[in-house]
């Protein structure tokens, strides 16, 4: 009977024959494409090509380098950031930080709309406002400041600015009537300019030039990672190193080992505070070897006599031998380089490092030598333009005068001062002291909390500006920073901020600042670089040469060099030459180890931490990501008994905070180090409640010539919780384990 | 009452019968659904007349899809461009109306889609214009047309036989489609 079908049989094949058609139907439907829209603009934007990249020149502001970066947008979109490769600063290199300017632009905890607090201060409780009613009543508030005579009354209080911004700013004060206006940043080095302005009577950074040098001697400086221009030091070393038959030698002088001394040939573990009076030891073997012979060689021996290298070894903690060694190869090896920074230049005595780093040069004759400390051109548009930046002990002193209730306004733009300054600096008291506080930052932070209104600024992807890169490349080269993309949200820059609240003030500012926008204000500037060009000066010139300015991103002119004299240079020197002892904070048997906490290259002073590319970069050193830990050298740990992920407890005279330990080989047993960035309680969803902030237990030590804050002179005590936590780091171990990794016979040590 | 069938489906057993009887179904239903239930020819928020534009005016295609030549994609015409002629042209039609009422909002017009390739496939068409194809090879006789209806199947077996044909260099690497 198989053969045959019967009724039933057929009713199950008419069955299977639909409902097999009703799911084949089902699912063609299903898979098919949904409709897609084809959106036209509206309006046709210039540039613009879809599927094809647009890539615009500006400048990078992520650190105070000033790097000429190129900006891949698509459809109006930023996507990539890449080095200019036309501009000299960082030759088409950028950072990982400089990358991370994305993570800027697309931060998802932008403030998107002014705001005006709604509960008590410091409560973080904000409502959304428009621009014109933010704008009026700021303008109605310092207008009447301005009729009352009572202008000076007004702070205005800056992060670090680049460019004519800086003029911008300075400009709207004193036109209210203002003198109370200070850029502050936490990285500022005032002691190296303090130290070049006694050495060489200018207020900017000379050219530091590694490129062509045979023999670098930093003390401090990590040039790899966060000194002055990193990029461009980068860039440098490389060269200095491989670029040339003769690879240049390298020694880094540092308590604690940063990315440049992992890369040097040596690595010399100087006391903190006591590279100065290393410095003058190696001066005093130059001098007294006869390898310096220039005519002031007597009053340099005179000067020098009481730092033979024998005399400071134990206080520096580095044999005599290898002191004379160091100096005779400096002094020997041409052209060399001495470099000052890090530690040496934030210890309490950092300007007077600094001068004696400075002093090596000029006795090893490298001053206004290739190879050397190369001077960059001046002008009026290159000193308007370059950064100006207070020291602590100025913060201190407007902090004071807030506290004094002399404040009826203070503007505070893109700038965290109650992260970076130490609790002495006393900066929550400070403000709120104030009646009025406006901010102005991209991001909420800890100190825009503390403001009344704020008004939410551009991202420097999105706003015109300009930029003088300090220190130079030894010829005169300024940048343009112009918008790479529409802005995202209801924001606007700070210049265009400026001057809305200029017009809104009214009475003469309109005259004295008659720019309606900070592209005008800044094309404006740079017609003093076309008029003082050689060349036609026609209107039509001008537009050629901005265009093509824009375009590139960059502008730089090779002038002659810049002569100097060495010999007042010289002068000066031995007149600043005595280095004090460094001061610290804490005597040393209640706070036995110096606490040195060091600027990453992944946060800078924590500005970076609300990048989640950054949060995810390990640590080059140490591999550790996501979180603060506290270096220590294997010995002091063994005597304490701490192993790594032990959470310690570092206190000093200013106060305490928690973090895990990490054993870390280079570094002196009485030092331990701490990453800065970390440790924000305020700062948008990546950075808050994430590890501790080592500048919340700096005491106020400052530099006793300069003013800067002595960052490096802190002593703490570490004492044990009990708690232990994993430490989330990307490499095993840094033993050798028989691997025989460096392609060495093992010899079974570490 | 029994019925005879095929003597070479005698050896199946019945339920297998029922199976494959479901699945020959099942294609049916996918074939009916793609050819008789598949919008090759979408109505449009706009009535465009590309017999007008292009056949009746002879407009060249790039005047208003600029990018064809030069990017992947080769782009409607914004708005504004529109806006351009119909600012004087025919400006009394219901249709311009429309047209000028989404320029007044300052708002894109939603066309949909006719041609389109999944996201896995990278078409350009700068590379088939330098190849010196006529738009009609693959859109058809688009100055005939009123409304858009899609020629081609745009399946991969439709480009790599015209690749093949054509002999085209690296045609039929995967990594030339497939990025």
């Amino acid at each position: 009977m198989s053969n045959k079908i019967n009724r039933r049989d057929f009713l199950k094949f008419i069955g299977a024959g639909t409902v097999g058609a009703g799911a084949g139907f089902l699912a063609a439907d299903v898979s098919k494409m949904s409709t897609e829209f084809l959106l036209p603009q509206v309006n046709l934007p210039e540039d613009y090509s879809p599927g094809i990249a647009t890539w615009y020149n500006t400048v990078c502001t992520q650190c105070q380098a000033g790097c000429g970066i190129s900006v891949r947008t698509r459809e109006g979109r930023a996507k990539k950031i890449e080095g200019n490769p036309a501009h000299p600063v960082n030759q088409g290199r950028v950072c990982a930080l400089g990358q991370a300017g994305l993570n800027v632009l697309y931060n998802p905890d932008r403030i998107k709309t002014p705001l005006l607090r709604d509960g008590e201060r410091g409560s973080g409780s904000f409502t959304s406002i428009g621009w014109d009613e933010a704008l009026t009543t700021i303008s109605a508030v310092l207008g009447t400041l301005k009729i009352q005579e009572k202008a000076d009354n007004a702070y205005l209080l800056s992060g670090g600015v680049n460019g004519h911004l800086h003029d911008l700013l300075a400009l709207f004060m004193s036109q209210i009537g203002s003198k109370n206006y200070l850029q502050y940043e936490f990285s500022h080095p005032a002691n190296l300019y303090a130290a070049n302005k006694i050495c060489f009577d200018e207020d900017a950074l000379p050219y530091y030039d590694m490129r062509n040098s045979k023999y670098l001697l930093s003390f401090g400086a990590d040039y790899l990672g966060t000194w002055l221009s990193p990029v461009h030091y980068s860039v440098s070393y490389g060269h200095m190193r491989q670029g040339t038959d003769h690879r240049g030698k390298c020694v880094q002088v540092e308590p604690r080992m940063s990315l440049s001394g992992a890369n040097a040939d040596e690595w010399v573990e100087a006391r903190p505070g006591s590279e100065g009076l290393l410095a003058l030891a190696m001066a005093h073997a130059i001098v007294e070897n006869g390898l310096y012979s220039g005519a002031d060689a007597g009053d340099w021996k005179a000067a020098l006599n009481a730092y033979s290298p024998a005399s400071v070894a134990e206080k520096c903690g580095i044999e005599a031998e290898r002191i004379e060694r160091i100096a005779t190869e400096f002094a020997s090896v041409g052209p060399s380089l001495a470099i000052a920074g890090g530690s040496a230049c934030a210890s309490s005595n950092g300007t007077a490092n600094a001068v004696a780093v400075n002093a090596l040069n000029y006795l090893g004759g490298n001053i206004g030598e290739p190879g050397g400390i190369l001077f960059n051109s001046s002008g009026a548009f290159w000193d308007s333009a370059r950064p100006v930046q207070t020291t602590y002990t100025d913060m201190l002193a407007m902090l004071d005068s807030l506290r004094a209730g002399q404040a009826e306004a203070l503007i505070m733009h893109d700038t965290n001062p109650a992260f970076t300054l130490p609790p002495a600096a006393q900066f929550a008291e400070a403000i709120n002291a104030v009646p009025y506080v406006v901010g102005m930052s991209s991001f909420m932070n800890e100190t825009m909390a503390m403001a009344d209104i704020i008004l939410p600024i551009d991202t420097y992807l999105e706003a015109w500006g300009d930029s003088v890169p300090d220190p130079g490349v030894g010829f005169a080269v300024a940048s343009i920073a112009q918008p790479t993309v529409k802005r995202l949200y209801d924001t606007r820059s700070a210049g265009d901020i400026i001057l809305a609240l200029a017009h809104q003030i009214g009475g003469e500012l309109p005259t004295t600042m008659p720019w309606t926008s900070m592209e005008m204000y800044i094309k404006d500037m740079w017609r003093e670089i076309y008029e003082n060009k050689e060349g036609d000066k026609s209107e039509d010139g001008f537009e050629d040469f901005w265009r093509s300015a824009l375009e590139a991103g960059v502008w730089g002119e090779r002038p002659s060099p810049v002569a100097r004299t060495s010999k007042s240079m010289g002068r000066s020197m031995l007149a600043a030459l005595d280095v004090p002892e460094p001061a610290f904070a804490g005597n040393e048997s209640e706070y036995p180890f110096s606490l040195q906490p060091y600027l990453t290259m992944t946060f800078q002073d924590g500005k970076a931490a609300n990048l989640p590319w950054m949060q995810e970069l390990p640590d080059p050193l140490t591999s550790v990501v996501y979180n603060s830990w506290v270096e220590l050298n294997p010995k002091t740990a063994g005597e304490l008994g701490v192993k790594e992920g032990d959470v310690l407890v570092v206190e000093s005279v200013a106060g305490r905070i928690e973090a895990p330990a990490f054993i870390y080989q280079a570094i002196r047993p009485d030092v331990v180090a701490m990453p800065i960035g970390q440790g924000h309680t305020n700062y948008g969803r990546y950075a808050s409640d994430r590890g501790a902030n080592p500048m919340s237990i700096l005491a106020a030590e400052t530099d006793n010539s300069s003013g800067a804050l002595a960052w490096s002179a802190t002593r703490v005590r570490i004492s044990k919780t009990g708690r232990r936590v994993h430490v989330i780091k990307t490499d095993g171990t840094t033993r050798d384990l028989g691997r025989n990794i460096l392609g060495q016979s093992n010899t079974g040590h570490a | 009452m029994s019925i005879s069938v095929l003597d070479a489906l005698e050896h199946f057993k019945k339920p297998t019968l029922v199976i494959l009887v479901g699945l020959a179904g099942f294609v049916a239903g996918i074939w009916i659904n793609s050819t008789y239930y598949n919008d090759t020819s979408p109505v449009q928020p706009v009535e465009f007349s590309h017999k007008i534009h292009a056949g009746d005016n002879e407009i060249p295609c790039q005047y208003c899809h600029v990018y064809a030549a030069r990017t992947p994609s080769a782009g409607v015409p914004s708005v504004e461009k529109c806006m351009g002629c119909h600012v004087s042209v025919a400006t009394d039609t219901p249709e311009i109306i429309k047209v000028a009422q989404y320029y007044a909002d300052q708002q894109p017009i939603p066309w949909i889609k006719v041609y389109d390739v999944p996201d896995f496939v990278h078409f350009t068409h700068k590379r088939h214009i330098k190849a010196d194809l006529e738009c009609q090879q693959c859109h058809g006789p688009v100055e005939t047309m009123d409304r858009i209806t899609r020629q081609q199947p745009l399946r991969m077996p439709w480009c790599v036989e015209c690749h093949t044909r054509e002999e085209v260099e690296n045609g039929r690497d995967c990594w030339t489609c497939h990025k």
